[in-house]
């Protein structure tokens, strides 16, 4: 494959007002770069929606996005509880937030399900204690 | 018709001003999940949520104001939030409902 531009972010996992950092530096750049409008939607809301998972649930983590010419591949680590049962987290509406994270416009049980929904392929490794990643693939194509 | 001339006839306050562009559309929710997956771009978000996450999620959706209902005003890091984004983000008294009937009156949308 052809060049690639790497992104690393750091997602503070005490700070709710500095959640969607990663995913707007990453948006801003697919737009200079011409990336087609469609495209970096579903990458903003990709990212955003692992980054305030990692915010939430996991006492934050790192963001990696890595773009090539057809597609970014993004990848969203954390050393948080991990998720018991994925199949049950990614089903619409299930969410483990707190009421506080409710108040807050968040918990709605759509993280994940956006996640997928976004991307065009998605995959969680989550071991119980150890934390979570989750890897993300959005190709710029038709 | 663009922001500044629709705060302008409604009578909205105005808590900080972007790029002026045309609202073609309206959408109202607070559950910030649903809004970035289903409002359009270039719409009018009407909310009463009031954090600084609002702002995030409004640049994500490119949506071309935020209108916050019922006197909600933005807190002070949502306002600092909104103005290092350049978002337009007005207050208005109704409810959201009331409020959108207004967005659809004057937008034409």
């Amino acid at each position: 494959m052809s060049e690639c531009i790497r992104l690393e972010y750091e997602v503070d996992g005490q700070n709710f007002a500095s959640a969607g950092h990663a995913s707007e530096s990453v948006k801003r750049m697919l737009k200079q770069m011409g990336v087609p409008a469609q495209h970096v939607r579903r990458v903003a809301i990709a990212m955003y929606e692992g980054e305030i998972n990692m915010v939430i649930h996991a006492h934050g983590g790192t963001a990696v996005a890595e773009i090539y010419p057809d597609r970014i591949d993004i990848t969203l680590a954390d050393h948080g509880p991990g998720i018991a049962d994925i199949p049950l987290a990614m089903q619409a509406g299930y969410s483990t937030a707190t009421e506080n994270i409710r108040s807050l416009g968040f918990g709605a049980g759509m993280g994940l399900p956006n996640m997928k929904k976004y991307s065009d392929d998605m995959k969680i490794e989550s071991q119980l204690g150890v934390g979570t990643t989750v890897k993300l693939r959005v190709d710029f194509g038709e | 018709m663009n922001v500044s001339e629709f705060a302008n006839k409604a009578g909205y306050t105005v808590f900080s001003e972007g790029e002026e562009r045309a609202i073609e559309s309206g959408y109202c929710g607070d559950f910030l999940s649903n809004i970035i997956s289903r409002a359009p771009d270039r719409c009018a978000w009407l909310t009463v949520m009031n954090n600084v996450n609002v702002a995030a999620v409004a640049t994500l959706i490119d949506c071309a104001c935020i209108v916050l209902c019922e006197g909600v005003a933005p807190d002070d890091a949502f306002a600092a939030r909104a103005k290092q984004l350049g978002l337009w983000v007005l207050g208005a008294k109704e409810n959201v409902f009331e409020e959108a009937k207004t967005v659809a009156k004057l937008c034409n949308v």
